[in-house]
């Protein structure tokens, strides 16, 4: 078993990580830069090492700094997190190469599925649906609008090895084609240092529908259901919810195996959530396989019972899975809403500072995930996100309304926030009707 | 609130210890320019540069190949070629046989034959590893047949410098050396072939002195340390801390000694345009049907190419010089960006500046590939103060004239695009010889053997001007000026009033219609009204469409007959 797990990340996953740990009685490690002294991951870890200055790049990013930190605090396993190196295949083979446990998949899974290419390729001789699109990377305009015109318009142009909305672009005619390319490679060429792009045929107005699975080093993989993301911003994920209300169990199955499919077919070991696009009709598309831990993972720890940190860090030291895919029983209904220091009022601008007070709700069915404390000064350079707030109830209406009630407890001073903004969301007669897709809040602005 | 150990500590669970990690050996290893912790693949990955700090590592001459050569191409020459120790320098054997053992080199060079991007080239690599690569008898012998070779297969050659200097361990030959390696590359270049020099951390010394700077293309990789002596014993020498930069590539390009500086990860496209522009019997591109072809009937549907002399509103002299100043007006990097591809500019005089009021360079003029030369107007003060509001130094048309002496060994055309206020009246540029460096260009133009043509297309002013004007054929735009002197300067000399520069400007008879027809240049071009970058494109096909025929018809002439006429074309004046 795992004894000591350095956590490569900051912010309330950090802190999530480390509750685990402290749980399951392993030392925790944190690491932080040097605007993050006072953050609530670095004070909770039994030990904490500063491992550079502010910019991502400089520290939290940093493969041989962290690998050093780990080196010295005598680490045996790297936990990523979600977003820095989470799904670095570099990073993973670095940690390999080190001798440090890597609580993700192995470096060769993350490299295939990373490359939207390749994945694509892997699901569609596994049997897996996929979106129609461009058979080869794409590099240059031109050769994205031929691929455009076989797939048929609007297409969406996207990185290869894109992720969180960068570098992707709509485009409806061949007339805006190339503009949109460019746009797009120039974002995707800033964030990834890469202008490798793929073209695919735009679903109109689909459900973002993705399927949490685990998968143990003997081959075992389960699926612990979907949880329906649909409600976006700029492709930001807002709102996160299990079970959607647009599955069927006869389709919740179809999607479900069709998940386990496409996990066994990469060789998947541990946790990892395979997207879809579900069109109205009923038929699905996989979209990418996340090589990580999600974002809104509690959604899918309400509706099943179990812990999903705790099962990585248990199938990373080797264990089998604890449970079978007929032991899974979804019950109830969770949502999640993401609390970010952002101004809905000026275009969603970040608003760090100084969180000068707070009161966060509590009671039966509510959870809280959060690095924020009284005094805690927001640092401008990382994610807005600041807490996850999420409920659980016997059904979907009874759930709204207790986000409701737990959104209109939520106190924080000093900075602004999406509270409000998402508390007009859970009060949004589409969004109660379970009517929602991935323009919801496009046509919500309307 | 304040949570410095606020929280308990939970029990760690007992057991047996978890496995250290631990990091093994060659995994990381130190930038010796930022002193940083790197991961060695990163540093392999990217060209050997440092991923943090931007450094530019060292690399091993069979790496070095590697990255510039297309795999699998590279043929290696004279391998076991070793040299004695021919001073008898005790010690000397042993540590040649201690570091054979150590770096798995025979010698501090390699040498071969190579494609790169499919181009053939002998390529030779200095190593640094092998006593700093020292030039001794063994590295001066290979480089000197690696020439020889490329001489007599006429193929271009490619040598990545690298080097302390001189060997000291043998004396008196390692000097030789030098002699030897620069006669070699004599023979080469006299037979009409091209060498590429790319000077890489560190060029010094002996080498310095000797290959590495007689490139027809002088490369080199940012930042590094080039010069004859080393600033150490520079240093010592004359008791002064040295400015920082100095003898870095960046100093040597705006000395004028090379060409351009490229980034690792360039350079391998780089040698190859260059190649490719200096392969054998390239021909000018067929006509073929262009997207001009309708703008151009269009304009000789509503423009005459050839101007009328005198017609209702047309605007008069002194209006013509003032549009002819205009900063909004095309400048010559708009033309060569315009009409020709693949431009590869080339800096540097050899001497002591790279002047930035002329660039010059290689590029394509369909298919065919030409020497450009143009003057340089900014389009704002900050270029203006770059490129000296379009008044070259000495400097410049000693660049210059090094090109078109370049292209007559390659067989290149010059095409000249002439656009200055006159050349820089100041104290440096009497100091470097203002006089003499244009008198050079007249006296060397007049004699060039391959085909020129030079194109006035703002302000063609006085000797300035001329020294990249005396061509096969000079041509104008509509409203571009040529001129003895400005009109300022004329009316101040002749009537001591420089306020009369319009009325001057009258008489001058300076405009192109005027010149055509005294027969001063062969053709006037058409512009369209408020000429600007934006409208360039229908001027430039008319222009790219006469040039066409100005190469067809010249490059049919022998050396001889182009000389003979451009001669005669200014005999008669």
């Amino acid at each position: 078993m795992i004894k000591k797990i350095l956590i490569a990340n900051r912010g309330e996953i950090a802190v999530r990580i480390i509750r685990a740990c402290r749980e399951m009685g392993i030392e925790s490690v944190a690491v932080y830069s040097e605007a993050d002294s006072e953050a609530l991951h670095a004070k909770l870890a039994d030990e904490a090492v500063c491992i550079g200055p502010a910019a991502p790049s400089e520290s939290y990013l940093s493969m041989d700094r962290i690998i050093s930190a780990a080196v010295v605090t005598g680490a045996d396993a790297i936990h990523p997190g979600f977003g820095f190196l989470s799904e670095n295949s570099r990073f993973a083979k670095l940690c390999e190469k080190c001798k440090i446990t890597f609580i993700g998949p192995g470096a060769e899974v993350i490299a295939k599925l990373g490359n939207k290419q390749e994945a694509r390729n892997t699901m569609m001789a596994a049997g897996v649906p996929v979106i129609p699109g461009s058979q080869k990377p794409v590099y240059k305009a031109e050769e994205g609008e031929k691929a455009a015109a076989q797939i048929g318009y609007p297409v969406m142009i996207k990185a290869a090895l894109g992720g969180g909305g960068k570098g992707m672009r709509a485009a409806e005619t061949s007339k805006e084609f190339k503009k949109c390319f460019d746009t797009a490679q120039q974002e995707a060429q800033n964030a990834f240092g890469d202008g490798m792009m793929y073209v695919e045929h735009l679903i109109q107005s689909p459900r973002h529908i993705e399927f949490q699975i685990l998968a143990d080093s003997y081959g075992n993989v389960i699926h612990l259901g979907e949880r329906d993301c649909s409600i976006q911003r700029n492709h930001q994920k807002l709102i996160e919810e299990s079970p959607s209300a647009e599955l069927s169990e006869e389709l919740r199955q179809k999607m479900g195996e069709a998940a386990v499919k496409a996990a066994k077919a990469a060789h998947y070991v541990n946790a990892g959530t395979i997207e879809f696009l579900l069109e109205k009709d009923g038929s699905f598309y996989f979209m990418e396989m996340n090589t990580r831990i999600q974002v809104e993972h509690p959604v899918t720890e309400w509706v099943t019972g179990m812990d999903l940190i705790k099962e990585q860090i248990r199938i990373a030291s080797g264990r089998k899975l604890s449970c079978r895919q007929e032991d899974i029983q979804l019950s109830g209904h969770s949502i999640e809403c993401r609390i970010n220091a952002e101004s809905p009022d000026k275009g969603f601008r970040p608003s760090p500072g100084t969180v000068k007070d707070m009161h966060l709700p509590g009671g039966k069915g509510i959870r809280i995930d959060s690095a924020i404390y009284s005094g805690y000064t927001i640092p401008p350079y990382y994610d807005s996100m600041i807490a996850k707030l999420s409920v659980w109830a016997r059904n979907r209406s009874e759930a709204i309304r207790k986000m409701r009630s737990a959104l209109g407890e939520v106190i924080i001073e000093g900075v602004d926030t999406n509270v409000d903004y998402q508390y007009e969301i859970l009060n949004h007669p589409e969004y109660i009707s379970g009517n929602i897709d991935i323009d919801f809040i496009e046509n919500m602005k309307r | 609130m304040k949570l410095d150990n606020m929280f308990k500590k939970p029990s760690v669970s007992s057991g047996k210890k978890g496995k250290r990690p631990e990091v093994p050996e060659g995994l990381l290893r130190k930038c010796n320019k930022c002193g940083r912790a790197i991961i060695a693949e990163d540093v392999r990955r990217e060209f050997y540069i440092c991923p943090k700090c931007g450094g530019y590592f060292r690399v091993h001459a069979y790496r070095r190949i590697e990255m510039v050569t297309d795999e699998g191409t590279f043929e290696e020459w004279d391998r076991e070629l070793k040299c004695g120790n021919p001073i008898e320098y005790r010690g000397y054997e042993d540590k040649l046989a201690g570091l054979r053992d150590k770096t798995g080199l025979e010698e501090a060079v390699i040498t071969g034959k190579a494609e790169i991007c499919g181009s053939p080239a002998v390529i030779g690599v200095c190593d640094g590893r092998f006593l700093m690569a020292s030039m001794g008898e063994a590295v001066g012998e290979k480089i000197t047949r690696a020439v020889e070779r490329a001489t007599e297969e006429c193929l271009p050659v490619v040598l990545f410098a690298c080097s302390g200097g001189a060997r000291m361990q043998e004396g008196i030959f390692s000097l030789m050396q030098m002699a030897k390696t620069s006669a070699a590359l004599k023979r080469h270049s006299d037979a009409g072939l091209l060498y590429i020099s790319v000077l890489t951390d560190p060029t010094t010394g002996g080498v310095t002195a000797s290959f590495a700077m007689l490139g027809d293309v002088i490369l080199a990789e940012p930042k590094a340390l080039i010069g004859f002596a080393g600033p150490r014993v520079i240093e010592q020498t004359i008791r002064q801390k040295l400015p920082k930069g100095f003898q870095r590539s960046e100093f040597l390009l705006k000395h004028g000694f090379i060409d351009g500086i490229v980034e690792r990860p360039k350079l391998k496209d780089t040698l190859s345009k260059i190649l490719k522009l200096h392969a054998r019997d390239i021909k000018l591109q067929e006509e073929e049907p262009r997207q001009h072809e309708k703008s151009i009937k269009h304009q000789e549907s509503t423009l005459s190419q050839q101007v009328s002399i005198v017609m209702g509103g047309e605007p008069d002299a002194w209006s013509r010089v003032l549009l002819s100043r205009k900063t909004e007006r095309p400048a010559g990097i708009d033309y060569i960006e315009e009409m020709f591809t693949d431009f590869v500019e080339c800096c540097g005089d050899r001497c002591f500046a790279d002047d930035r009021a002329i660039i010059g360079g290689v590029a394509r003029f369909r298919g065919l590939p030409v020497t450009v030369i143009a003057q340089v107007k900014g389009r704002d003060t900050r270029e203006n103060l770059a490129c000296n509001f379009g008044m070259p130094l000495p400097e410049g048309y000693r660049k210059a004239l090094r090109l078109m002496r370049q292209a007559e060994k390659f067989h290149r055309p010059v095409i000249c695009f002439v656009d200055t206020p006159g050349a820089f009246c100041g104290i440096e540029a009497e100091e470097r010889g203002q006089g003499e460096s244009i008198a050079r260009s007249l006296y060397e133009m007049s004699g060039l053997k391959v085909p020129v043509l030079s194109i006035i297309i703002g302000e063609g002013g006085s000797g300035g001007a001329l020294a990249l004007a005396v061509a096969d054929e000079v041509w104008m735009l509509e409203n571009s000026v040529y001129s003895v002197l400005s009109p300022e300067g004329f009316a101040s000399i002749l009537w001591k009033d420089s306020s009369k520069a319009k009325e001057a400007a009258e008489v001058m008879k300076l405009t192109a219609a005027d010149l055509k027809e005294m027969g001063i240049v062969e053709k006037v071009f058409s512009e369209p009204e408020n000429y600007t970058a934006e409208n360039l494109e229908e001027t430039a096909a008319l222009l790219t469409r006469e040039i066409e025929r100005f190469l067809a018809e010249y490059g049919r002439k022998s050396p001889e007959e182009l000389t003979a006429r451009r001669y005669d074309r200014f005999r008669r004046l």
